[in-house]
This record gives C-alpha cells, sequence and structure tokens, in this order.
C-alpha cells in the first residue's frame, strides 16, 4: 500500500522541518506547498502554524496558497491546523492589527493579556480536557486524556461550549479551546509534532482512518 | 503553571563543547547523540547554541537541527548568530521551533521589534548573559566575551516592551561552574516579568534545580553541564563519541558529583511537589 500523501503549507514562517518529521514518523509521504497546487492528489493537507496571523493571512493571499486551503475546506479533505493554523480556520483575530480569517469557524481570537492568565505568552506542556468523541477508538481517549502537550500562544479561542469543541485547556482560569473538530478537519492549538511521543502518539490515533 | 527542565547543547564547529564561564571550551562529542538521548529520557526542550556564530559573523547550526529533528520531538530552541529575518526563515526550515536572539538584537533594537512583528512574539526568545560586576548586573554579547553598558534589568523591560515571547538568563558567574543557580537574580528578575523566564548556570545536582523551581518564580531550569557528564560515560562507553571526546571532564565531574540524570531529576522534583511534566 502506498502511504498517505499529506501537503504541508508552507507560510516561511513556520517550523515546516518539524512538522514533516513528524508527519513522516508517523506514516506519511509529505510535499511541502509553497503556492495554489491542484488539492486532488493529496490524502491530507497540513497547515501548520507559528507565526504572526496578519502576516499569515496576508502571505496565504500573496501566493494565492488561499484557494489552495479554501478549496481543501470547500471540498471536505482532510485537514489538519496547528497552532496558529488552528487560529487562521476562525473568522478574526486582533493579533497587531484586526485581520480577517479564514471563517471555517465563526468564533474570533482572543489576547490572553485582557484577562486573568499566568502569563500573557503561554510556552510550554499543558494538559489537555478531550471530548470522548474526537477519537477514531474509545480506547484512545485514556491514552490522551489529560496529557501534556507543548503549547506556544499568546492567542486562544475562547470556550463556547460549540459542538465542534474537543479539548479545551487552561491559562490560570481561563478555559480556552485546544482541539476542534468539524467534518474532516481537525485543529489543534498545541504542537503535536513536539509534544514527545504523546503527540507523535496522538497524530497517529488522529489519522488512523488513513492506516487502516 | 508547569516548570520545564529544558537541556542546553552549547555548538562549537558541529561539536558539543562545554566551558566555565561561557569559556575554556573542550569538545564533549556529537551535539546529535546527546540530543536524542536526552529526548529518550524525556527532556522538555532542547536549547541548541552555536557558541562562536556571533564572533564569526555565521550561522551553522542548520545542518545538525536539520539531523536532530528526525529523532527529537520535543521543541528546539536555536540561538547564536541570529540577524537577520533571513536567519530566523533558515532557523524554522531547518527544524528550529522558536530562535533565540543576543548580540543581534542587542546591536540592533529594531530587529527584534521586526522578528516579534513577522513571526510573532512566541517565536522570538532574547538570550541574556549576565556578569556580576561588583553587585552590577552587566549585559555580555558574543558568548560573554564583549562587555556591554547594558544594565541587565533594565535590558529585560525594555525587551519584554518589544514584545518578546520568553527570556533565556544565563548567569556567567556560576555558568559552568556547578555552584548552584544565582537564586537572588533569578528571583529578583523572574518578579519584574509577565512573559517566561528560562534560568541558566550554575546547576550540579537536582537538588540545585529544586531550590530554583521552588524559591523563583523561573518557567524552567536550564542544565547544560550536569546533564552532559551524566550521559558522557555512556554515550562515550557506547564509542558513539569516539576520539572526539576530552574524558577530562569524567574525572573533574565525578570528583564534584557533578552530574544529573534527567529521568532521575523529574522523579525527584515531583516527589517534591514541583509542577513539571509527567507522562
Amino acid at each position: 500500500m502506498t502511504k498517505p500523501l499529506a501537503a504541508i503549507i508552507n507560510l516561511n514562517t513556520n517550523n515546516i522541518l518539524s512538522i514533516r518529521r513528524a508527519l513522516e514518523f508517523v506514516g506519511f509521504r509529505t510535499e511541502i506547498i509553497s503556492e495554489n497546487t491542484n488539492i486532488d492528489k493529496f490524502d491530507m493537507i497540513v497547515l501548520p502554524g507559528v507565526g504572526a496571523f496578519n502576516c499569515a493571512m496576508q502571505r496565504l493571499e500573496e501566493t494565492s496558497l488561499i484557494k489552495f486551503v479554501n478549496e481543501s475546506l470547500n471540498k471536505e479533505k482532510y485537514f489538519m491546523g496547528i497552532c496558529l493554523g488552528m487560529q487562521l480556520l476562525f473568522s478574526e483575530s486582533p493579533e497587531f492589527k484586526k485581520t480577517k480569517g479564514l471563517s471555517f469557524f465563526s468564533e474570533k481570537i482572543e489576547n490572553f493579556n485582557k484577562f486573568n492568565v499566568n502569563k500573557k505568552t503561554f510556552i510550554g506542556w499543558n494538559q489537555v480536557k478531550f471530548n470522548k468523541n474526537f477519537f477514531i477508538e474509545d480506547e484512545d481517549f485514556l491514552n490522551f486524556n489529560e496529557k501534556y502537550f507543548y503549547f506556544v500562544h499568546s492567542y486562544f479561542v475562547d470556550c463556547k461550549n460549540q459542538k465542534y469543541e474537543y479539548g479545551t485547556s487552561f491559562n490560570g482560569t481561563k478555559e480556552f479551546v485546544s482541539v476542534v473538530k468539524r467534518s474532516n478537519v481537525i485543529a489543534f492549538q498545541f504542537h503535536p509534532e513536539k509534544s514527545g511521543l504523546t503527540g507523535l502518539n496522538l497524530l497517529k490515533a488522529s489519522t488512523k482512518n488513513f492506516f487502516s | 503553571m508547569i516548570k520545564r527542565i529544558i537541556a542546553r547543547i552549547d555548538i562549537k564547529n558541529n561539536f558539543l563543547v562545554k566551558g566555565m564561564h561561557l569559556e575554556g571550551l573542550r569538545i564533549l562529542g556529537y551535539p546529535e547523540f546527546f540530543s536524542k538521548k536526552y529526548f529518550e529520557e524525556d527532556i522538555d526542550e532542547i536549547i541548541f547554541q552555536d557558541v562562536v556564530a556571533s564572533l564569526y559573523k555565521r550561522n551553522q547550526l542548520s545542518e545538525i537541527t536539520s539531523k536532530v529533528s528526525k529523532d527529537v520531538f520535543v521543541p528546539l530552541i536555536v540561538g547564536g548568530g541570529i540577524r537577520s529575518i533571513k536567519d530566523i526563515e533558515n532557523s524554522l526550515i531547518n527544524g528550529a521551533d522558536r530562535v533565540s536572539i543576543n548580540t543581534g538584537g542587542v546591536n540592533n533594537k529594531k530587529f527584534i521589534k521586526e522578528a516579534v512583528n513577522i513571526f510573532g512574539s512566541s517565536t522570538i526568545n532574547i538570550t541574556i548573559e549576565t556578569l556580576n560586576i561588583n553587585g552590577n548586573y552587566k549585559v555580555f554579547t558574543d558568548s560573554g566575551r564583549t562587555e556591554t553598558n547594558i544594565d541587565t534589568f533594565e535590558w529585560v523591560k525594555e525587551v519584554e516592551d518589544y514584545g518578546v515571547g520568553e527570556i533565556i538568563l544565563t548567569s556567567i558567574n556560576n555558568e559552568g561552574t556547578g555552584k548552584g543557580y544565582d537564586l537572588k537574580l533569578f528571583e529578583k528578575i523572574s518578579n519584574k516579568l509577565s512573559i517566561p523566564l528560562l534560568a541558566h548556570g550554575g546547576a550540579r545536582n537536582p537538588d540545585d534545580v529544586y531550590k530554583l523551581l521552588n524559591d523563583t518564580n523561573v518557567d524552567g531550569a536550564v542544565i547544560a553541564s550536569a546533564f552532559h557528564f551524566n550521559y558522557f560515560k555512556e554515550l562515550y562507553e557506547k564509542k558513539k563519541i569516539e576520539q572526539t571526546g576530552s574524558t577530562n571532564f569524567l574525572n573533574f565531574s565525578e570528583k564534584k558529583n557533578f552530574s544529573i540524570n534527567i529521568k532521575d531529576l523529574k522523579k525527584y522534583l515531583i516527589n517534591k511537589k514541583i509542577d513539571i511534566r509527567s507522562l
């Protein structure tokens, strides 16, 4: 069986090699995409994050990668957003200047510095409370629920108990969304590619459908 | 807040090196063997620092981090010789998850602001090397070689205002000596900051790390010599290091009990109720 092929969207500001290595470890072939390309040959599209929201949106537009992203979302391709790549799926962010996002989810991104949090930039390990239904197999819930994952962010998605919230975490007393899922789109606020073996196993568990 | 245990790997000419007070560097071996071992031992993060990059105006860690990222799936912070936006892009393409700026930022403050604007706060760390001279903490650049007139307490506030995500602070007085962390320094600075502070310089045993994490508000303990000394023998015996390592260090570390095992350290801290990542 040929290995599934993942497209990794290159925004020039993200940790491309780290995500590539992790996906290859899990069993994907990978291709870095820097401009609009035919999406048909890809099994999964990955939008990794690192960088500022407004710069990333600008880059998506300048390179017409935004067409690639929107087409994959419209065609219900398997799609994975990571960190900023999750935030870009939302409608708007105030990072540096108010910028419109991809609006796949309707919520807005918010800044930690308006809230009672431990650190306005959260860098480090944090627990994730998962919704059981996130996983393809029930037993995986126990393997990942309340485990530590690696987060780096100053902005976040507020919890509204929407049906697409599949995982939440805390910064101080502020609870925020750390996992979202809607049809074939999943996204993490944390970096599964940098969360040790737990992270690699989560990538495996979230993409089991490609390997059965 | 979960505290982090971070290994620091200093690199010169593709080798892991270690000195004292950032001077007298000796080769201990290949950085990729040490970093792989640290990952297997559940390290939380690894800093790769090219200690001659600023001096020679170059940056050659890409090859190493690119190799390391095949085996190491925790965050890599890359520092040394970062002085342009291109340098940062290049680091991120080659396996870095965050970058750390020292000399390039002291010499060009606009560069710090620009980097934060493009890559976001959380990608940009500032490394500060400080030397206590008669009670005044002065900022040094070029890996401790060049003294500036900048006061460390003022500099941390200034870079925080520029929007950087985190600060890695090295106490040159304690670095490589194993005499414990400069707790007063780290307490004072961590209380001033609303961004994370990582403390580096002086850890000899698990209790040094416990005191740092218990007595101050730092977010992480950065450890170099004590980890290297602990794993050096094993890597040496496996002939992974072969002729490249300097065995003089072994005698030194054994005599002074200068050694920390990562898993034992984590157990020790958990027993003492320090909030760290457990698996």
